[in-house]
C-alpha cells in the first residue's frame, strides 16, 4: 500500500472520527433502499463515530444536525449519503464548515442518481449497493485533509466570439456594465444571420431596422474593441486570466485609424465605394446567398459595420485598379498580411451561431437539382427590399412571379436517417408562417401551401400569429413531403405529400418550393470550442453546464454560451440568453477575484527524479521543470492545473500528489470496495 | 360497447360500434412485427412520407401509413384482414425516405407473413409456390421459348433445374420442411374448388 | 485481351424462359469485356422475393441459400441480371453472413439436402460490374462499341431492388442516380431524364399477379412520363421490369385501350446491339413490342 504522505501536512495523523448522515430524500431514496439497514451497517464500519438519518438532509434542520454532531462527537470527517455531489456538495461543505471542519473534510456518497433511481425494483440489491457506497466514502473521508482554495485576480476585460445578434447583445451589455469587451467576428461585418433576414416573427418588424441601431451602437461603444475578419487562433490560461491569440485576417484595406498609425494623414477607408466599380473581378455575394454579384473588393451591403471594404484574396488578381481609384486615401494595401493579436480577458462568451444544413443531401426534394426549389434563407433575400431583386419574389428559373408557393417544414430536421438532423430546428415553423404572410401581402392572389408535421408555435404571441396566418389564407397540409418532381418543360415543381388528416395522397403542382432547412453549428464552432475546452452534445451544439439551472455556463469556468451555438434559437431566445451570459460573465469580473478549487497537483520533491515526462503530458501546460537545491524537480503552476490527474497517474516515481484525489485516498476507496470493509 | 345484437342485421351493421376499445390492441402483434421486420415500427410518428411517395396509394385505398399506425396500436385483425395489405409493390421508396429511419416495406412483409399464418394469402402467391415446387421456376420454360432458345444457338433448356431436374428434389425437401406445398394446395383448393 | 474474371451466372426465371436474348446477350457482351459468365447448374427461381417473402421470410431465406450454396461449391461469386434475383440472392447472402441465428436456422434446413451455407462468396448485379472501372468501366464499354446508338433517346428505368433500400445496398443515390445513364451514353445514345424516374414499374411485391390493372396503371404512368420527354426506348436491368413494360404494353392496350409501341430493352441487349450483334442474335423478335422503329434509327 502506498505510504506517501501529503506534502502539505506535516502534523502527525489524528485518529479519524467520521460522522455518517443518510438522507431519505423523501421517498426518492427511502422508497427503494432500506435506510435502517444501511444505518446499522454504517455503525460497524471502522472510524465511524456517529451515524444518523434524516428525511431531507439538505433542509435546514438536516444541516444544523450535521453542524451540531461535528461538535458533539469531535468529528474529523463527514459523509452524507444522498444525491449527486453536483447538487448538494456545496450545501454540505458549507454545513461542515459551520461545524468547524475544513469543508474539504466532507465526502458524498451518491445513493440516489446512481442507486435508488436506477434500482427502483431491486430493494435488496439497492440496499447492498448503498452499503458499499457508504463504506467507500467513509474510507476516503478518514484520509481527507484540510485544503484551502486559492484566489486569483480576474482580468477586467471580456471576450465575445461571434457578432450576430447574440454576440452583439452580450458585448453591449458587458460594455455598458463598464467592462472592456473584445468582440471577435469572422465575417467582414457584424450582424450575423439576423442581418440577412427580411422581417421577424411574430411582430413583422423589419429585421435590419431593429438590428442596425444595435450594430451602430456596437460600432460606437467605447468599451467594445471590434475585430472583424478575425478568428480565435489559440487560447491559454483559465478563468480570470485567459490569454487569447486572435488572427486578424488581412483585408487589404486600412481603417482610418490604421492609416493614421501608418502616418497616412486623413487616409484610410471611408466606405466611399470608389474601388468596387473599377474592380474587374465579379463573384457571387455570400450575404445574398450567392444570388447577387460582388467584386473582389467589396462590402456585403450598405449597412455593414464597420464600413470598410474587404479584399477577397481568392479572387483578387492584384491588378491595382482599386488602389488607383482609392487615390490619396491610400486605404488599399495589396500586400497586407494576417496579424496575430494577443489579448488577456477574464471571461469569454461564445456566440458562434448556426448555419444552414446542406439540404441538397436530402436528395428527394431536389435542392440544387431543380431551379425552383430554394431554401428559406434564399427566400429571405428574395423577399427583402434591399435584396438582389429589390424585394420582388421571383422564380430562379425564369424570373416570373410565383403564385403558388410551397413551404416544406422539417426539411432535414426531426430526421433520424443519419442524413438530416434528429432535433427540431425550432424556428422554422414560425418563419415559414411569416413567409406565408409575406407572399400573401406582397403578391395579390398568391397562395402559400405549408406542409407540416406539427406547427410548433411555442413563444409569446406565436400561436396567435399562427391563427392570423391561417386566417389570411395560407393552406396548411398536415403531411411531410416525400419527394418533389420538376416538370422538364415549365420547371414547375410538383410536391408529393399525404394529407394525413384526410388519408389522401396529394400531387400539388407549384411554381416554387421553399425548404425550411435544418440548421447546424457553424463549421468554425467545433474548432473554437476545442480551443476553449468546451464540450458539445452529440448533435454538435455546444454543451451548457446544466440544461435547466445553468444554461449559459459551460463546464469550463469562465466560458459562457449565448445564442444558437448552444442549440437552435430564435431572436428573442438568443438575445435573452446573451443577456444572461453577459450577466454571468460579468460576475467574476466585478468580484475581481475567483476562488480556484484546491484540486491541483503537487510535487513531492524528494521523490521527483526530474524526468520531465509529466511536463509534456499535461494538457494545460501547468507543469515545468525547475532547479531547486541543485537538482531538477517538477513545479506546478497551481492556477493552471485543473486537477485532471494525468501527471499523477503517470509519474513512475509516485512523486505527484493529487490534492483531494491522492493515491492513498483512492487506494483506500478501492480497498474498501474490494475487501468489503475488512481492510 | 360490444356488439349491439339488434334484431335487424342491416341496422346492426349500420350502427356498428366505431369506437376504438383498448381490447382491440394486441401489443404482441407490434412486437411480432418488429421481430420479423427488424424495424422499430412503434416509432412511427405518422408524417405520411411513406404514403406520399407510394406508387400504389394514388390508385387504391392502400395507405401504408395506416398500416404503420395499426402496427403501433397493435390492431392485428384490422391489419391482417385488409385486402389492401397486398398492394405493396415492395419498391422500398418509403423505406428510403422515412425520416424516422423505419422500414415500412418490411412491416408490410411481416404483416403478410402473419396473415399467411392465418391462411390469408392471395392465390397468385401460392401458385408461384406450386410452380417452383414442380419445376424449380416461378416462371417455367415452355416449348415456344425452347424453340426460340434453339434459334439463338442456346440450349433448349437453361442450365437450371430445367436442364437438371435432379435438383428439384432438394427444393421440394426445403418446401416440405415447412409444409408449404401442402398448405398452398389446400388453400387453393378451398378457394377455387 | 485482359484476364477473364469468372462468375457463376445466376439466371433466375424470366430471362432464360421469356427473354432468352437477354441471357445470351449478357454472356456474349460480357465475354468481350473480360467477364466470363459460367453456368450455375441446378439453380432455381431466386425465389421471387414478393411471392415467397410475403408468405414466409424463412422459406425465402432457405430457398435463396440453396442457390448461394451452388455457387459456393463452384467457388465463384454470383453475377446476375435481374433486380428481383438481386434482392433475393444478394440480400439473403448478406443477411446470412451477418446474422448467426438466421444462418444456423437456414443450415438446419439445408442439412436435409446435404448442403451448408458458408458465406464464402459475394453477389453482384452484372450492371454494377459493368460500371465498376476496376472490373469493366464506362470507358471500356465505349471502346467496345461498333454500332453507336447515336441519335436515340433512351429512358432508363432503374427498378427498385437493385438500389433500394439504400441503406442495405451500396450504390449511392436512389433519388437521382446517373450511373446507368452513363452506361447508356457510353453506347452513343442520349439518356433522357423524365418525371419520377425512380418510380417502380408496378410489377413487384406480387401485385402483378394480385391485381393486374393496378400494376399496369403504375406502368402506364411511367410510360407517359417517358413519352413526355420523347424517349425512343426504355432500358432496364431487370427482366421482370422488362416483362412489365414490354408485355405490359399489350395488356395496357387490352385493358385501357392505350397503345404505345415503346420498345423495351434489357441493358445487355442494347449493349449487344452497340457491339454489333444482330437483332435476331439478340432475339429481339421475341419482344412483345416491336423494336423495329428503334432499330431503324441506329442500323
Amino acid at each position: 500500500m502506498a505510504e506517501a504522505v501529503s506534502p502539505t501536512t506535516s502534523k502527525k495523523p489524528e485518529t479519524p472520527r467520521i460522522g455518517v448522515f443518510i438522507c431519505h430524500c423523501g421517498t426518492n431514496i427511502a422508497g427503494s433502499i432500506d435506510i435502517d439497514a444501511v444505518k446499522e451497517y454504517a455503525k460497524t464500519l471502522p472510524n465511524v463515530a456517529y451515524v444518523d438519518d434524516y428525511k431531507y438532509q439538505c433542509s435546514m434542520p438536516g444541516q444544523v444536525n450535521i453542524r451540531e454532531q461535528i461538535d458533539a462527537n469531535k468529528l474529523t470527517g463527514v459523509v452524507v449519503a444522498a444525491c449527486t455531489p453536483r447538487l448538494h456538495e456545496p450545501t454540505f461543505r458549507a454545513a461542515s464548515k459551520d461545524g468547524g471542519l475544513n469543508p474539504f473534510r466532507f465526502e458524498m456518497a451518491n445513493i440516489r442518481e446512481q442507486n435508488s433511481w436506477v434500482h427502483m425494483h431491486d430493494r435488496e440489491g439497492a440496499t447492498e449497493k448503498a452499503k458499499d457506497a457508504v463504506r467507500i466514502a467513509v474510507a476516503k473521508a478518514a484520509l481527507l485533509e484540510d485544503l484551502y482554495p486559492k484566489s486569483v485576480p480576474v482580468e477586467r476585460a471580456a471576450m465575445v466570439v461571434g457578432a450576430g445578434v447574440a454576440g452583439m447583445q452580450a458585448a453591449l451589455d458587458l460594455a455598458n456594465a463598464g467592462i472592456k469587451t473584445y468582440l471577435i467576428e469572422k465575417e467582414p461585418s457584424i450582424g450575423g444571420r439576423m442581418s440577412q433576414l427580411d422581417k421577424t416573427f411574430p411582430t413583422l418588424d423589419c429585421s435590419q431596422c431593429i438590428l442596425t441601431p444595435k450594430m451602430v451602437d456596437v460600432g460606437r461603444a467605447e468599451n467594445i474593441v471590434l475585430m472583424v475578419n478575425s478568428e480565435v487562433e489559440d487560447v491559454e490560461g483559465y478563468i480570470g486570466n485567459f490569454d487569447v491569440t486572435i488572427r486578424r485576417k488581412a483585408t487589404g484595406v486600412l481603417s482610418p485609424e490604421e492609416a493614421e498609425a501608418k502616418g497616412i494623414v486623413g487616409g484610410g477607408c471611408t466606405g466611399c465605394g470608389d474601388c468596387g466599380p473599377v474592380c474587374p473581378v465579379t463573384k457571387p455575394n455570400e450575404f445574398e446567398m450567392n444570388m447577387a454579384p460582388r467584386k473582389a473588393i467589396y462590402i456585403y451591403h450598405p449597412q455593414v459595420v464597420p464600413l470598410l471594404y474587404t479584399i477577397d484574396w481568392d479572387s483578387c488578381v492584384k491588378c491595382g485598379l482599386c488602389v488607383e481609384a482609392c487615390g490619396e486615401k491610400k486605404a488599399i494595401d495589396l500586400e497586407m498580411q494576417d496579424e496575430l493579436v494577443q489579448v488577456k480577458v477574464g471571461t469569454v462568451i461564445l456566440a458562434t451561431g448556426y448555419e444552414v444544413f446542406p439540404i441538397e443531401n436530402k436528395e428527394e426534394w431536389g435542392y440544387k437539382r431543380y431551379d425552383n426549389v430554394i431554401t428559406s434563407l434564399e427566400f429571405e433575400r428574395l423577399i427583402c427590399a434591399s435584396g438582389p431583386t429589390g424585394g420582388h419574389l421571383v422564380r430562379p428559373s425564369d424570373g416570373e412571379t410565383p403564385m403558388r408557393i410551397g413551404f416544406v417544414l422539417c426539411a432535414g430536421s426531426r430526421d433520424n436517417t443519419g442524413i438530416g438532423k434528429p432535433y427540431c430546428s425550432r424556428f422554422c415553423c414560425m418563419y415559414s408562417l411569416k413567409h406565408a404572410h409575406q407572399i400573401i401581402e406582397k403578391i395579390p392572389g398568391a397562395v402559400p401551401y405549408i406542409f407540416y408535421m406539427d406547427i410548433r408555435s411555442f413563444g409569446k404571441m406565436y400561436e396567435e400569429f399562427y391563427y392570423r396566418i391561417q386566417d389570411e389564407g395560407a393552406k396548411f397540409i398536415r403531411g411531410r413531403v416525400s419527394n418533389i418532381q420538376e416538370d422538364p418543360v415549365t420547371k414547375n415543381v410538383t410536391v408529393y405529400v399525404e394529407d394525413t388528416l384526410l388519408g389522401r395522397p396529394m400531387e400539388i403542382e407549384l411554381d416554387m418550393v421553399v425548404l425550411a432547412a435544418a440548421v447546424q453549428p457553424t463549421e468554425l464552432t467545433n474548432k473554437t470550442r476545442k480551443l476553449f475546452g468546451v464540450s458539445c452534445s452529440q448533435d454538435g451544439w455546444l454543451l451548457e453546464a446544466h440544461p435547466k439551472l445553468n444554461p449559459c455556463g459551460t463546464t469550463t469556468a469562465g466560458v459562457f454560451l449565448a445564442g444558437a451555438c448552444q442549440g437552435p434559437k430564435d431572436i428573442p431566445d438568443s438575445v435573452a440568453q446573451a443577456e444572461g451570459a453577459a450577466s454571468a460573465a460579468s460576475i467574476p469580473i466585478h468580484k475581481g477575484e475567483v476562488e480556484l478549487e484546491p484540486y491541483y497537483a503537487m510535487c513531492i520533491e524528494e521523490k521527483c527524479a526530474g524526468c520531465g515526462m509529466c511536463v509534456n503530458l499535461c494538457p494545460y501546460q501547468a507543469l515545468s521543470l525547475v532547479e531547486k537545491d541543485g537538482r531538477t524537480v517538477m513545479q506546478v503552476t497551481e492556477a493552471k492545473c485543473k486537477g485532471c490527474g494525468t501527471c499523477g497517474g503517470f509519474c513512475p516515481g509516485g512523486a505527484i500528489w493529487m490534492n483531494h484525489f491522492a493515491t492513498p485516498q483512492i487506494v483506500a476507496q478501492i480497498d474498501a470496495f474490494l475487501l468489503g470493509g475488512e481492510q | 360497447m360490444a356488439t349491439k345484437n339488434y334484431p335487424d342485421p342491416i341496422l346492426n351493421e349500420k350502427l356498428r360500434d366505431r369506437y376504438y376499445h383498448r381490447d382491440q390492441s394486441n401489443p404482441e402483434f407490434t412486437k411480432e412485427i418488429e421481430k420479423i421486420a427488424g424495424t422499430m415500427a412503434h416509432m412511427c410518428f405518422q408524417c405520411g412520407t411513406c404514403t406520399a411517395g407510394c406508387p400504389s396509394a394514388p390508385r387504391s385505398s392502400y395507405r401504408i401509413r395506416e398500416f404503420m399506425r395499426r402496427a403501433v396500436l397493435g390492431l392485428e385483425d384490422e391489419a391482417l384482414t385488409d385486402p389492401d395489405l397486398w398492394f405493396c409493390t415492395t419498391c422500398y421508396s418509403c423505406t428510403d425516405r422515412c425520416p424516422r429511419d423505419l422500414a415500412p416495406t418490411d412491416v408490410i412483409m411481416a404483416m403478410r407473413n402473419l396473415a399467411a399464418r392465418r391462411d390469408i394469402v392471395p392465390v397468385n402467391f401460392l401458385k408461384t409456390v406450386q410452380a417452383i415446387y414442380s419445376s424449380g421456376h416461378g416462371v417455367p420454360n415452355n416449348d415456344v421459348n425452347r424453340a426460340a432458345r434453339e434459334k439463338l444457338g442456346m440450349t433448349r433448356d437453361p442450365p437450371t433445374t430445367s436442364m437438371y431436374p435432379e435438383y428439384i428434389k432438394g427444393i421440394q425437401k426445403i418446401l416440405d420442411h415447412y409444409g408449404l406445398k401442402e398448405r398452398a394446395d389446400r388453400i387453393i383448393k378451398e378457394r377455387e374448388g | 485481351m485482359t484476364e477473364m474474371r469468372e462468375y457463376a451466372f445466376f439466371l433466375g426465371c424470366i430471362a432464360p424462359n421469356r427473354y432468352p436474348g437477354a441471357e445470351s446477350a449478357s454472356i456474349i457482351t460480357s465475354r468481350r469485356l473480360g467477364i466470363e459468365l459460367l453456368p450455375l447448374n441446378g439453380a432455381s427461381c431466386c425465389p421471387a422475393p414478393g411471392a415467397f417473402g410475403s408468405i414466409d421470410l424463412n422459406i425465402w431465406y432457405a430457398m435463396a441459400a440453396r442457390n448461394l450454396v451452388l455457387a459456393e461449391q463452384m467457388e465463384r461469386d454470383i453475377a446476375l441480371i435481374c433486380n428481383g434475383c438481386y434482392k433475393s440472392i444478394y440480400e439473403v447472402n448478406h443477411k446470412l453472413k451477418h446474422n448467426d441465428e438466421l444462418r444456423d436456422g437456414v443450415n438446419e434446413v439445408l442439412k436435409e439436402i446435404d448442403m451448408e451455407f458458408k458465406g464464402s462468396i459475394d453477389v453482384w448485379h452484372l450492371a454494377e460490374l459493368l460500371y465498376d472501372e476496376n472490373i469493366v468501366g464506362v470507358e471500356k464499354i465505349r471502346e467496345s462499341v461498333k454500332v453507336p446508338l447515336t441519335g436515340t433517346k433512351i429512358a432508363v428505368h432503374y427498378g427498385c431492388h437493385l438500389m433500394k433500400p439504400k441503406k442495405e445496398r451500396h450504390m449511392g443515390s436512389t433519388e437521382a442516380p446517373r450511373w446507368i445513364e452513363e452506361l447508356v451514353e457510353a453506347l452513343g445514345a442520349e439518356a433522357v431524364e423524365y418525371r419520377n424516374k425512380m418510380q417502380c414499374c408496378g410489377a413487384g411485391g406480387g401485385v402483378r399477379g394480385y391485381d393486374l390493372p393496378h400494376s399496369l396503371d403504375i406502368t402506364n404512368e411511367k410510360l407517359q412520363n417517358m413519352i413526355e420527354v420523347g424517349a425512343d426506348a426504355v432500358t432496364e436491368v431487370c427482366p421482370f421490369c422488362q416483362l412489365q413494360f414490354d408485355r405490359g404494353q399489350i395488356e395496357i392496350e387490352e385493358k385501357f385501350g392505350i397503345k404505345y409501341d415503346m420498345p423495351v430493352f434489357h441493358y445487355n441487349e442494347l449493349l449487344g446491339l452497340a457491339q454489333g450483334m444482330s437483332p435476331s442474335e439478340l432475339g429481339l423478335d421475341l419482344h412483345a413490342i416491336s423494336t423495329e422503329p428503334f432499330l431503324k434509327k441506329v442500323l
